[in-house]
């Protein structure tokens, strides 16, 4: 039982990876689906945006008010802005952002295809002469590649007001101090690698979310197994991702 | 087509937002760090640096100006620290000022502090070396905190046994207690200042009055001052010794005399000590007294009488005249 879990799981991560593979195949051959491209970043990123924005808003608040009162056993009640921004940047907003799109993106594209597929819409493409995966997956995949890095730049301006606003609860910091303290304390080392890595969020949601989809069977069931497998494998990717992402950085050492 | 164009134009918006917002991020970073804008590297060398770090700040008079290029050992004694100044700062930085390790508060992160030395000097220019200052080094201090700890721990058992002794009675601490004696030294103190204003006019006085003895005014002044008064004084001196030489001899004959006087001896004497020559010369005194009285008569007959009678007329008449 156990080497057949084992099977399957190996069976799968390689079927993902040839997946991948196809992707970039398809992907960078000519005859590109520009407007579908430009659809599909509509849907993915222009869409997220208030559920992105409100989710690093309050996460932004949250953890300004939960880090004050440790900072204030040490004296450092100034050091909010600094300590909060740092968080902020480099690990709160990038993730947050990447884990509301998985679950509404990844799940989304993983109902739409494995209904389409389901239903043998996918089939009837294919033998209308466009080619399904340059046409479903690939303008997905870029999109969301494209679209997850954007978010979480506004996640990240969006949950340092947050922290502005959560500073300015108990204490008073005046916007310019704020912003100049935030912008003090960031460097490179923390913005860069925290943008690089939502384009392999975004990457890592978009072809599991594909995926489940294109591989789903067994009928409408199929359809509710793949949304659901689409969520839950890009979340932990996104996590796994992620510390990969930090362990890199740190080698690096652009801490 | 218009929703797919209207569509579009939300997505632009949102890419472009987006990205300016991290352009924005990234510039204000970068001119945090000075890589952006015009800079001039400038270096000091430095015994210790206390684990500064490329990237730490650099100061001038507080304020941040610049940052660490790079740390390196140069040699077994000392480490080249270039610096990236900004431009604009580089006219207030001469090239005498002294640059020193420093940390960010008691934990913070390490910086380099350039000072201002007071001597006036020419600007610092690119490339320059600038003179360091020995770091604190935390080792040493805590060290010599140690040490300074040791001498407070006896100073302050010294302390206690003082303070014992002030608060066991019959003590200084006693007499200090005493409300008595506070009044009379308040009182005693009154006393002092009064005398002190005293002592001030006194001596006012003094001052004018020396001042115008300098000057030869009044008589003694005019004495200390008089240089021809001396030789005088000096020859009166003479004089006098001279004379009290005689008085000497003169009372000394006269002590003689007196003896002789009192023994009766000469005529004098005689005279002295007889008694009823005394007696004799009482009556003989009344006598002539009577005797005088009767001439008076004499005389005022005579006025009256004819030929003196015109003199007296005479002098009567030019007595009233005056």
């Amino acid at each position: 039982m156990k080497s057949k879990t084992l099977q399957i799981f190996l069976s799968e991560t390689g079927d993902i990876g040839r997946f991948t593979y196809r992707f970039f195949v398809e992907a960078f051959k000519p005859r590109y689906e520009f407007s579908e491209l430009l659809r599909q970043c509509f849907y993915i990123g222009y869409k997220s945006l208030p559920l992105v924005a409100i989710t690093a808003f309050i996460m932004g608040l949250v953890i300004t008010i939960q880090s004050r009162p440790t900072l204030v056993e040490f004296g450092a009640e100034g050091w909010l802005p600094k300590m909060v921004s740092v968080s902020l940047v480099r690990e709160i907003a990038p993730v947050i952002t990447a884990l509301i799109c998985a679950g509404k993106i990844g799940s989304g594209i993983g109902a739409e295809l494995g209904s389409m597929k389901v239903t043998e819409q996918i089939d009837a493409m294919e033998v209308s002469g466009t080619n399904p995966f340059k046409y479903l997956i690939a303008t997905r995949v870029m999109a969301t590649t494209l679209m997850i890095p954007i978010l979480g730049i506004l996640a990240d301006a969006v949950s340092l007001y947050g922290g502005y606003l959560g500073t300015n609860i108990h204490g008073v910091v005046s916007w310019n101090l704020y912003w100049n303290q935030v912008f003090d304390t960031l460097t490179f080392g923390d913005v860069v690698p925290s943008i690089l890595k939502t384009f392999f969020f975004g990457f890592a949601i978009g072809i599991i979310g594909c995926y489940k989809g294109y591989n789903s069977n067994k009928g409408t069931e199929g359809v509710g197994r793949s949304a659901n497998s689409a969520v839950v494998i890009s979340s932990l990717l996104v996590f796994i991702l992620d510390l990969l992402a930090v362990q890199i950085t740190d080698l690096m050492r652009l801490t | 087509m218009a929703t797919v164009n209207f569509r579009n134009m939300r997505l632009g918006a949102f890419i472009i937002i987006g990205t300016a917002l991290l352009v924005t991020a990234l510039y204000l970073i970068g001119n945090k760090q000075n890589l952006f804008g015009s800079t001039v590297r400038i270096s000091a060398q430095f015994h210790n640096v206390n684990g500064l770090m490329r990237g730490n700040n650099v100061r001038f008079g507080g304020i941040d100006v610049g940052t660490v290029e790079s740390v390196e050992i140069i040699s077994d004694t000392s480490v080249n620290v270039v610096m990236v100044i900004e431009k604009n700062i580089q006219q207030f930085i001469k090239k005498n000022a002294i640059a020193s390790v420093g940390t960010d508060g008691l934990m913070g992160n390490k910086l380099v502090n350039i000072n201002s030395s007071v001597e006036d000097s020419p600007t610092v220019e690119e490339g320059d070396v600038l003179k360091s200052l020995k770091p604190i080094e935390m080792d040493e201090m805590v060290r010599t905190l140690n040490v300074t700890n040791e001498n407070i721990k006896v100073i302050s058992g010294n302390l206690r046994t003082i303070t014992d002794k002030i608060n066991s009675k019959n003590s200084l601490w006693s007499v200090l207690m005493d409300t008595v004696v506070a009044e009379n030294v308040k009182s005693s103190l009154v006393n002092i200042r009064l005398m002190s204003n005293h002592a001030v006019s006194i001596t006012g006085d003094l001052k004018g009055i020396t001042y115008g003895m300098k000057n030869g005014k009044g008589s003694i002044g005019a004495l200390i001052t008089d240089t021809t008064l001396t030789s005088r004084i000096n020859q009166t001196i003479v004089k006098l010794e001279m004379f009290s030489d005689t008085a000497a001899i003169i009372s000394g004959d006269i002590s003689g005399l007196v003896k002789d006087l009192k023994q009766g001896k000469g005529s004098m004497g005689v005279l002295l000590n007889d008694t009823t020559l005394v007696h004799n010369l009482n009556t003989s005194i009344k006598s002539i007294e009577s005797a005088a009285g009767n001439f008076d008569q004499n005389m005022e007959a005579l006025k009256y009488s004819w030929p003196f009678k015109k003199y007296y007329n005479k002098q009567k008449k030019t007595n009233s005249k005056k």
